[in-house]
């Protein structure tokens, strides 16, 4: 199967189905046992964790469940980490962190820890932080899987509205079918293996 | 990352574990004070032996003897290559490295200056050397070459005059006026009884014994104090001494008794230009012939034995900061194994491995560093302690140590052992992190971020 640049794809399925191993491992996290991922003419499954950790600072922004944000950091910090890997100035990468905290609504928390914040306040940081060096992929695993409704429909808007700006891909993978309504693309996965792919 | 970025990060991660980083620190702390405080307390006394036999007499002065002086046997019947005499000097001489050449004749001789008398050790020496044996006038001049009968005193002479007539003559009378050695005139006899009350001498001597002529000399300089032997004698040109002597030898008609195969010198000072030389000098000496020995070759012994309780010192200190390590490679683990998530996180949004290990490699360097600044502050206190409250309670130390504390105490840190220590604490931490930081840059991401 492919997915084309701009993209939303859904992945879904119930837990155990493997849809998770399957963003992994098209992350680069894990290897696949036999298959090829081809991401921008690149086999992902070929790369040592040297690369990896290069392609996924340049190509890979990811969004998770429990929001895996750094406990000690503020909201700012947080969401400038990808580019503090980068190497970017403090000054710069401030500013461009407060711009995207600021779009995703979050101007006044940005000296929060998150432990201060609700869990949408932090997911939203979580999206910040994975959209803020502006790769071209994102990733997010379960992002509203500890959402309640109203919450999860401003997160997935949000981040649709985002990718939409700078045609980014998004790639979700969800045992929700709510989500599913909000893709371009959904891949229905049981037991390991593509049931059917439904494009709109 | 930059530099900067990481630097922040790992502070702010060491900061966040406060009491765990300090007690790590705390470590690190004992273990640097204990190696640094041993090691100065070895250097003191390294340099209180040092200081000792240097107010002995000079480092860089090899003493020649003829040899089998010391009724050496095997040195005797070997046969002798150089002789102390004019020509060996000259070989003495052409040794490089070697400074100036003084051979040296003594005697014991009778100097009465007025009514004071002081008995004196003369020492002939060659004026030419004089400035090279670093003799120094505090009052003035030195020998010339063209001086005979003339003396410099050392310090101390001029207070073992005393009054022949007075009754208590052995019993020196402080507020009794120092005899001028420079302005006053002297006389020079080799007649042990010069200048004594009659009812002092005793007939010890053969009849015939007539006492040579004293000879009027002349006082021109007073060496400056050096604590060395050289406060208690008085010089004179070696020339105009050997002629004392032949005259004193006359008058008690002694034979000759130098034949050919005898030293003209008994004893030869060489001066060597660099004290580091000296030992490779004096076994040229030894090579000749010649018996040397040197402060600098005693010195080395002391030095040789001294070591090696240093070194048990040193290994009592080297034990602490060795639990120090361990202690940081523990505090190390520890915190991967609390951080493990985060670094999958960061690791997924975007870190390098590199990056990774470098932070933990850093926080790892500076609780060694911090600890080995710490630490040798705390040194410093300790040896300040030392030389000020130690010096009575420990000289049990020293008798350990076989040396002696020298005029800084009995404890010295020289620059060069603080910076040392940082450097070395700093090192330990960095070999301490090393292993965890590698362990936390092989963390599986997604291991890593599946722990929770």
């Amino acid at each position: 199967m492919e997915i084309k640049t701009g993209e939303i794809c859904c992945f879904l399925g119930t837990s155990g189905s493997g849809k998770s191993t399957l963003l992994n491992m098209m992350a680069g996290l894990e290897k696949p046992t036999r298959g090829i991922i081809k991401i921008n003419e690149k086999n992902v499954e070929k790369m040592n964790e040297k690369q990896l950790a290069k392609f996924r600072q340049k190509h890979i922004g990811f969004v998770f469940q429990s929001y895996n944000l750094l406990a000690a950091l503020t909201a700012l910090e947080n969401v400038s980490m990808p580019l503090t890997f980068r190497g970017m100035k403090k000054k710069q990468r401030e500013k461009i962190s407060a711009e995207i905290l600021d779009a995703v609504g979050l101007k006044k928390y940005i000296t929060h820890k998150p432990n201060q914040m609700s869990g949408g306040q932090q997911q939203r940081v979580g999206i910040a932080r994975a959209f803020v060096s502006k790769p071209p992929i994102i990733f997010a695993d379960e992002p509203t899987g500890n959402l309640d409704s109203k919450t999860t429909k401003e997160v997935m808007n949000l981040m649709l509205e985002i990718a939409k700006e700078n045609n980014q891909t998004i790639i979700i993978v969800t045992h929700d079918r709510s989500i599913a309504e909000y893709a371009d693309k959904v891949v229905y996965i049981l037991d390991g293996n593509i049931e059917k792919i439904e494009e709109k | 990352m930059n530099n900067w970025d990481l630097l922040k990060m790992g502070f702010h991660n060491l900061w966040r574990k406060k009491t765990r980083t300090f007690l790590t620190v705390l470590g690190v702390i004992i273990g640097t004070c204990s190696i640094v405080v041993m090691m100065s307390i070895g250097i003191a006394n390294d340099q209180g032996t040092k200081e000792w036999i240097e107010s002995m007499g000079d480092l860089s002065i090899i003493e020649v003897y003829s040899s089998g002086r010391y009724g050496d046997m095997d040195s005797r019947n070997s046969k002798k290559q150089v002789k102390l005499d004019d020509q060996g000097i000259e070989k003495l001489e052409k040794i490089d490295g070697v400074k100036a050449v003084m051979p040296i004749k003594e005697m014991r001789l009778k100097v009465a200056a007025g009514k004071m008398i002081g008995n004196v050790n003369v020492i002939g020496i060659k004026p030419e050397v004089m400035e090279a044996f670093d003799f120094k006038v505090q009052e003035g001049r030195l020998l010339t070459s063209t001086d005979k009968e003339t003396l410099v005193f050392g310090t101390e002479v001029a207070d073992r005059f005393y009054d022949p007539r007075s009754r208590n003559r052995y019993d020196r009378d402080p507020n009794a006026p120092k005899v001028n050695l420079i302005s006053s005139k002297l006389m020079l006899s080799s007649d042990n009884n010069y200048g004594e009350k009659k009812r002092n001498q005793r007939n010890q001597r053969d009849d015939d014994y007539k006492p040579p002529k004293p000879h009027k000399v002349k006082g021109v300089g007073l060496l400056a104090q050096s604590g060395r032997e050289q406060d208690w004698n008085a010089y004179m040109n070696i020339t105009a001494l050997e002629k004392i002597i032949k005259e004193d030898q006359d008058a008690r008609h002694e034979k000759r008794r130098r034949s050919d195969n005898e030293d003209q010198y008994e004893q030869v000072k060489v001066k060597v230009i660099d004290i580091q030389r000296v030992e490779e000098i004096q076994e040229k000496i030894k090579a000749m012939g010649l018996d040397a020995s040197s402060l600098t070759e005693w010195l080395k012994s002391m030095r040789e034995q001294m070591k090696k309780s240093q070194m048990m010192l040193g290994g009592i200190g080297a034990v602490s900061l060795l639990v120090a390590a361990i202690g940081i490679t523990n505090t190390m683990i520890m915190s991967i194994y609390e951080r493990t998530r985060e670094i999958g996180v960061m690791k997924v949004i975007g870190a390098n491995l590199v990056d990774i290990k470098r932070l933990f490699l850093f926080e790892a360097a500076m609780i060694g560093f911090v600890g080995g600044i710490l630490g040798i502050t705390l040194s410093y206190g300790l040896s300040f302690a030392l030389n000020k409250f130690g010096e009575g309670s420990m000289e049990g130390m020293d008798m350990m140590m076989g040396g002696m504390s020298g005029s800084a105490g009995m404890s010295i840190i020289p620059i060069e052992l603080a910076l040392g220590g940082v450097a070395f604490a700093t090192v330990i931490g960095i070999i301490s992190g090393y292993l965890p930081a590698r362990r936390a840059m092989n963390l599986s991401a997604l291991e890593a971020i599946k722990t929770e």
